[in-house]
């Protein structure tokens, strides 16, 4: 990219501390907390520890709810995409419940689930399977016929098949999957935080707010930003791991 | 010979399948509800707290009648449609803003530079972490969901406008090109009917963001809405409304995202349908 | 790499099998119907065709007449309607390793290396040998792309890799649906050549779907012309020209007769596909 482009894009960048600022200083949006006073909130957040035990806590749930999701999702969305039986067994109730907002979930989990813990990682698991799972149906329905007939007849059995051929060609349908829902794990988790409270980010924004310290609020803000954008670039970067493959051929 | 025994024949000949597709999917149904009364009977977990299917059904039932949803008095139609009103607005605000914007982004390398980068900041945010700041910073309750729901809404909109313009046969603009066009011709017969399969793909994104949104910021902020009443009614232990509250919400975010298909494919009519 | 005895071959124009041989095809009345409740689209009707063991036969026929149905069948990815399909006297009831397939687009896994696609097969049975592949690439001219990606590859590579996939699984039955039909006429002559080698040098079978008339002379011992659809055998030509055949071959008299016969009933047929079609427009 030439230089003036690239310093287009940066002044872009910075346009936006300094539009804060400027709306801030010349008192146009009221209340909105001044770049300086957010700065010097985040100093002091940097060395409480409740601060980071928040950070860890969003973190993990949001990674351990992920996992699991993929971990369920991927093969029952193989099963269901490759098996009509199985997905007509299954799929119907399964689009029953996809509809509604995991986060509507919540009163059901605390009352039935024995942690609030364990409530709060079930709504981020809900964010992230439903996406997951209809693309890893929509990647093994779109795998091209002729790829397992080749499977086959190389001497390939059905569980072969579904590991050499199946899996490797829905992936990168499982993938975009799994960058939207490692999005939609950070939606419902901060949602989950915030209406069930306790701990995590979601709790300290909405705390910030509710006990009038406004700064903390964009701390808050800024911290879940950052880690969602390192876990989707986690996401992507475990993507382009596993699929070497592709890279070769857009290149 | 047996029904069993001729049952097992057939199957086992391969020559009807187990049971009729129909059946099957009525089965999977049937079961869902089966495996719901059953865990709420054996009090599995927690359920016992929670309600059975049959009488949140029966609640249903009545809340469709008219009856108030908890002691406050408004009824499931009025709860409803405060949140569907988010919605749709939200929607309109989001596509009337994020596709021109992301046409522009898309087909202008000066406005990307410009615009894009900016916008990128914003982006990894959940929309939900919005909710405190809305409140704080705008006037009423109302336009602060409601600025929230929009947000939700707005970057999946945007990020697919954008990449659909980007993916525009560069062939296209060329042959519209030689065959006379000119730029807003270009920009009117080619570029934006070639985005629009990408925009639909956007909108139903942001349709579900939005109900995702719009029922936990009612949630967090409470007032009015089926949000609200999902939470409310936990909070008053009245769990029959707390499961029609989310039948509720599962039948208008199926609603809305087969309108919005419905519409995607009337606007796409030429690509070839399997 | 074949335990079978290397021998020199000698054209086999009736394709009887000798008790050794291996890979003789029994097509016995085969009729292939689509969607037998519905539109009940008749693919392949009653055909009959004996193909010998080590026998090269072309099946050559207009577009859509069923040539890929029957190919199928024989693959055991499709079930005949009606009449079955013997592999040395065994009744096919689905794909295996002894009945190796190319396909027209190649199939190559995109997401394996060269290496792993070729040991996939010995992988799949009886394990693989080190060092196998390699020589199997190297007698394929792919030596140094061994960890390559398909996508990293020519057209023609690409086609040699699956060539060199199928001979890794050493098959009886080599069936391959137009399999240079996306190559460039140079890249095409030398895997012509490529395939009669090895056809020759190890003994397997070879149906070869085409619909270029002058490559499957140039390679078959028998050409089978199919019908337009309905598919039914229209016309067998044996080719009695010697081997090995150089490409000047084409320009003998003999050659341009064969082509010339060909050529009538192939026109003949694609005529009535025709008008079959615009009959049912």
């Amino acid at each position: 990219m030439e230089t003036r482009r690239r310093l287009v894009r940066a002044g872009s960048v910075l346009a936006v501390p300094i539009l804060w600022f400027l709306l801030t200083r010349l008192g146009i949006v009221a209340g909105l907390p001044t770049p300086t006073a957010v700065a010097s909130s985040f100093l002091e957040e940097f060395y409480r520890q409740d601060f980071w035990l928040s950070v860890a806590r969003s973190t993990v749930r949001v990674l351990v709810s992920f996992v699991v999701a993929a971990a369920v999702a991927i093969p029952l969305g193989l099963l269901i995409g490759r098996y009509t039986v199985f997905a007509d067994l299954t799929f119907p109730a399964l689009e029953m419940l996809r509809p509604i907002p995991p986060i509507a979930w919540i009163p059901f989990t605390i009352l039935v689930l024995p942690a609030s813990e364990l409530s709060i990682m079930f709504i981020t698991f809900l964010g992230a399977f439903f996406p997951i799972l209809l693309n890893t149906i929509q990647g093994a329905r779109g795998v091209e016929v002729e790829f397992s007939r080749a499977a086959q007849s190389l001497g390939a059995g059905s569980f072969q098949t579904f590991r050499h051929v199946i899996y490797p060609s829905a992936l990168p349908a499982i993938h975009a999957g799994m960058i939207v829902g490692m999005g939609l794990a950070w939606v419902n988790l901060i949602a989950g935080e915030m209406v069930a409270g306790g701990t995590g980010l979601g709790f300290l924004t909405w705390s910030a707010y509710t006990s009038g310290s406004y700064p903390t609020i964009i701390v808050g803000i800024i911290t879940i930003g950052v880690l969602g954008a390192l876990s989707s670039a986690l996401v992507r970067l475990f993507a382009n791991w596993q699929i070497g493959w592709r890279e070769v051929e857009s290149a | 010979m047996s029904t069993v025994e001729q049952v097992k024949r057939r199957f086992g000949a391969g020559t009807v399948p187990l049971l009729t597709k129909r059946l099957r999917q009525a089965l999977s149904v049937v079961l869902f509800f089966a495996l719901w009364a059953v865990l709420v009977r054996l009090e599995v977990l927690g359920f016992g707290r929670f309600v059975g299917p049959v009488p949140a059904l029966s609640t249903f039932v009545s809340a469709l009648l008219g009856a108030p949803m908890t002691g406050s008095g408004a009824t499931i139609y009025q709860h409803a449609a405060f949140s569907a009103m988010r919605v749709v607005v939200a929607m309109v605000l989001a596509t009337a803003t994020a596709i021109p914007l992301g046409l522009l982004i898309g087909a202008n390398r000066r406005w990307e530079d410009a615009l894009f980068p900016a916008l990128e900041v914003f982006r990894p945010v959940p929309p939900v972490a919005w909710v405190p700041i809305a409140l704080l910073l705008l006037p009423t309750f109302r336009s602060g969901v409601l600025f929230v729901v929009f947000v939700g809404a707005f970057f999946p909109i945007l990020v697919n406008t954008i990449e659909g313009v980007d993916t525009v046969d560069e062939e296209y603009l060329r042959a519209a090109e030689s065959l006379g066009a000119d730029s807003r011709e270009v920009f009117r017969h080619v570029i934006f009917p070639a985005t629009l399969p990408s925009i639909v793909t956007g909108v139903s994104t942001g349709v579900g963001l939005a109900w995702i949104t719009v029922v936990a910021a009612e949630m967090i902020a409470g007032g009015i809405g089926i949000g609200y009443i999902i939470f409310q009614a936990y909070r008053l232990l009245q769990t029959d409304v707390v499961a029609v509250g989310m039948i509720a919400i599962g039948v208008l975010g199926y609603a809305s995202a087969a309108l919005v298909y419905r519409i995607g494919n009337r606007l796409t009519e030429w690509q070839t349908i399997d | 790499m074949s335990n079978q005895t290397q021998t020199t071959r000698e054209p086999t124009m009736e394709g009887e099998p000798t008790p050794e041989k291996t890979g003789a095809i029994d097509i016995e009345n085969l009729t292939k119907v689509y969607d037998p409740e519905g539109e009940r689209v008749v693919a392949v009707d009653d055909m009959d065709l004996q193909i010998g063991a080590e026998e090269f036969v072309a099946l050559l026929g207009p577009s859509g007449c069923g040539k890929s149905t029957v190919m199928n069948c024989i693959a055991g990815y499709l079930e005949p309607t009606e009449g079955e399909v013997l592999v040395d006297g065994n009744r096919v009831s689905g794909p295996d390793p002894k009945r190796g397939v190319v396909f027209q687009d190649n199939r190559l896994f995109p997401w394996k290396t060269i290496q792993e696609n070729v040991e996939f097969g010995p992988q799949m049975n009886d394990g693989v040998e080190e060092g196998r592949a390699r020589s199997i690439l190297d007698e394929m001219g792919l030596d140094g792309f061994e960890d390559a990606y398909p996508s990293g590859l020519s057209g023609g590579m690409q086609q040699r890799a699956e060539l060199a996939r199928l001979l890794a699984n050493d098959p009886d039955i080599m069936l391959m649906d137009e399999p240079f039909s996306a190559l460039d006429a140079l890249t095409k002559e030398i895997m012509q050549k490529k395939l009669i080698e090895v056809w020759e040098r190890d003994n397997r079978t070879v149906l070869f779907i085409t619909h270029d008339v002058e490559e499957a002379i140039l390679l078959a011992d028998r050409v089978v012309v199919m019908t337009a659809r309905p598919g039914q055998v229209k016309d067998v030509i044996d080719v009695d020209l010697d081997r090995p055949r150089d490409p000047e071959v084409v320009t003998t008299d003999r050659f341009t007769e064969l082509r010339e016969r060909a050529l009538s009933v192939i026109r003949e047929e694609a005529q009535r596909a025709l008008e079959q079609e615009e009959g049912e427009v």
